[in-house]
């Protein structure tokens, strides 16, 4: 047994896991964080994707207790108080959901690509995705949304500030 | 060195189970004391959008927006069947019986309000937002609610869809009804040194009878194009002696967001008379035109023709070595 702290979804904890429990496990099992999908097991579909400290990794490939001293961010921890968090708005607005099952894993990596690319090209936007497996959509509504996204908070940065300025 | 080819595929497609099988979809819609409208069919959703387009057929008839009804599906304690999610059927079929049903509670409804309002005909009732009401004369209406006494209003319907068993000598009969058609055209770029193909640009031109919910359809036609592109130079089960060997994602490779490129789609409406507002299936004619168009737009490329799939890199490459070689 190995004794980790870590943050999920800007909450810490302390748990003792088994060293052969991998994070998707920990997530799924421990704390019903059941939005991490598990797919093919063997890193290729990118079902499992979470946010592990500003990149996103896949959480059947990653070992429990290398999640230790780490933040991570699941699909749960995206939607805010005052409802859903854009890129999630910009994938029903696409209609870029089809099956479902493989959106959580999406919807993270369009995170981690716009946290570093607020504005990026369709190319960018699937190099970004290339990650994640899709049977359904054929990716296009998919690409659409993480780009109406980018304008969503863009839109929602300028507002922000706005806001401020008349403060 | 790096050649281009274009080339088209046309295909048509059958909806439904066919050839003579019973194909049958049941629906029930319910209208309670609330006036609230319930719908009960087992159209199963897998991501198609099958319950989005059964409210809308319910919702068109009965004057209602999709978020007015109340939609009960793939529970079969509370759903009569209808039939699986399969063979491009459901908008047809259960669409159809969907539709039936809503316009068997219309009428109902309708000499309900007749009777309710005093009048002598139906004829002029207008429906809308669980409202009917006397066209001519608007003041003349009641709720949904008014008209529901002790017992929820219920009605049921059924539609079996009609096809015939092909004669195996001739080949002639109805197997199918109706047949959704559509011509896809690719280009492609083959790499002559490693053998890849790459689709570069991609023209969807697809009869969908009546598009019922085009954002859905478009959805539809990606998600086909992206099946058929795999089909066509990806996926290979790599089946030996009735063993799968491709038989992870690791082996089996399915096309990527980078593989996928944008398409120009163009939905052809030529509503078929027998289908809900026109609407016939798409489920799988969104991708049976992709592989021939990719496969022709590679013989235009390299002039090889190629008679299994997938066109996988080393296949390639091996074709346009032996045609060289028979060049010589």
């Amino acid at each position: 047994m190995f004794r980790i702290n870590f943050t999920i979804n800007n909450k810490g904890y302390t748990v003792d896991v088994d060293e052969a429990l991998r994070l998707v496990d920990l997530l799924r099992d421990k704390f019903q964080l059941t939005g991490t999908k598990e797919g093919c097991a063997e890193g290729e579909c990118g079902a499992c994707t979470v946010i592990m400290d500003g990149r996103t990794v896949q959480s059947c490939l990653v070992m429990a207790f290398q999640a230790d001293g780490s933040n991570i961010t699941t699909i749960e921890g995206l939607e805010r108080e005052d409802g859903l968090h854009p890129i999630q708005r910009a994938f029903l607005d696409a209609g870029a959901v089809q099956c479902g099952f493989c959106t959580p894993g999406m919807v993270l990596s369009s995170k981690a690509l716009l946290d570093k690319n607020s504005n990026p090209s369709r190319e960018e936007i699937r190099e970004g995705l290339s990650g994640n497996l899709c049977r359904c959509t054929g990716y296009n509504k998919i690409v659409d949304a993480v780009a109406l996204a980018s304008k969503y908070l863009k839109e929602e940065e300028s507002d922000g500030a706005s806001e401020n300025s008349r403060k | 060195m790096k050649k281009r080819g274009k080339g088209i595929g046309a295909t048509f497609y059958g909806t439904g189970y066919g050839n003579g099988f019973p194909d049958v979809s049941k629906a029930v819609v319910e209208i309670d004391k609330d006036g609230k409208v319930s719908i009960y069919s087992c159209a199963t959703e897998v991501g198609q959008g099958a319950k989005t387009i059964m409210m809308q057929i319910a919702g068109e008839v009965l004057g209602l927006g999709v978020n007015d009804i109340n939609f009960i599906s793939e529970d079969t304690s509370l759903t009569q069947d209808s039939g699986t999610a399969a063979a491009s059927r459901q908008t047809y079929n259960t669409g159809n019986a969907i539709k039936l049903a809503a316009e068997s509670m219309k009428n109902k409804l309708l000499n309900l309000a007749k009777d309710y309002l005093k009048l002598n005909a139906t004829l002029g009732l207008e429906m809308e937002d669980h409202k009917i009401y006397l066209k001519m004369e608007p003041e003349k209406c009641v709720y949904f609610n008014q008209l529901v006494e002790k017992e929820n209003i219920k009605v049921s319907e059924s539609f079996t869809a009609q096809s015939t068993q092909m004669d195996e000598e001739t080949g002639q009969g109805s197997p199918y009804w109706p047949y959704t058609f559509n011509c896809y055209g690719v280009e492609v770029e083959v790499d002559t040194e490693t053998g890849i193909v790459e689709v570069i640009k991609g023209v969807c031109a697809q009869d969908v009878g009546r598009a019922i919910n085009p954002e859905l359809v478009e959805g539809q036609i990606d998600g086909g194009f992206a099946m058929g592109l795999g089909y066509a130079i990806m996926e290979d089960l790599n089946c030996v002696n009735g063993k799968i060997h491709n038989n992870k994602f690791s082996k089996y490779l399915i096309p990527t967001a980078l593989d996928m490129i944008d398409l120009q789609k163009i939905i052809v409406e030529d509503p078929e008379s027998t289908a809900p507002f026109g609407a016939k299936g798409i489920g799988e004619p969104v991708m049976t035109a992709v592989t021939p168009a990719i496969l022709n737009a590679v013989y235009d490329a390299i002039g090889v023709r190629f008679y299994e799939i997938p066109i996988t890199p080393d296949k390639v490459l091996k074709a346009i070595n032996d045609s060289l070689r028979e060049g010589e």
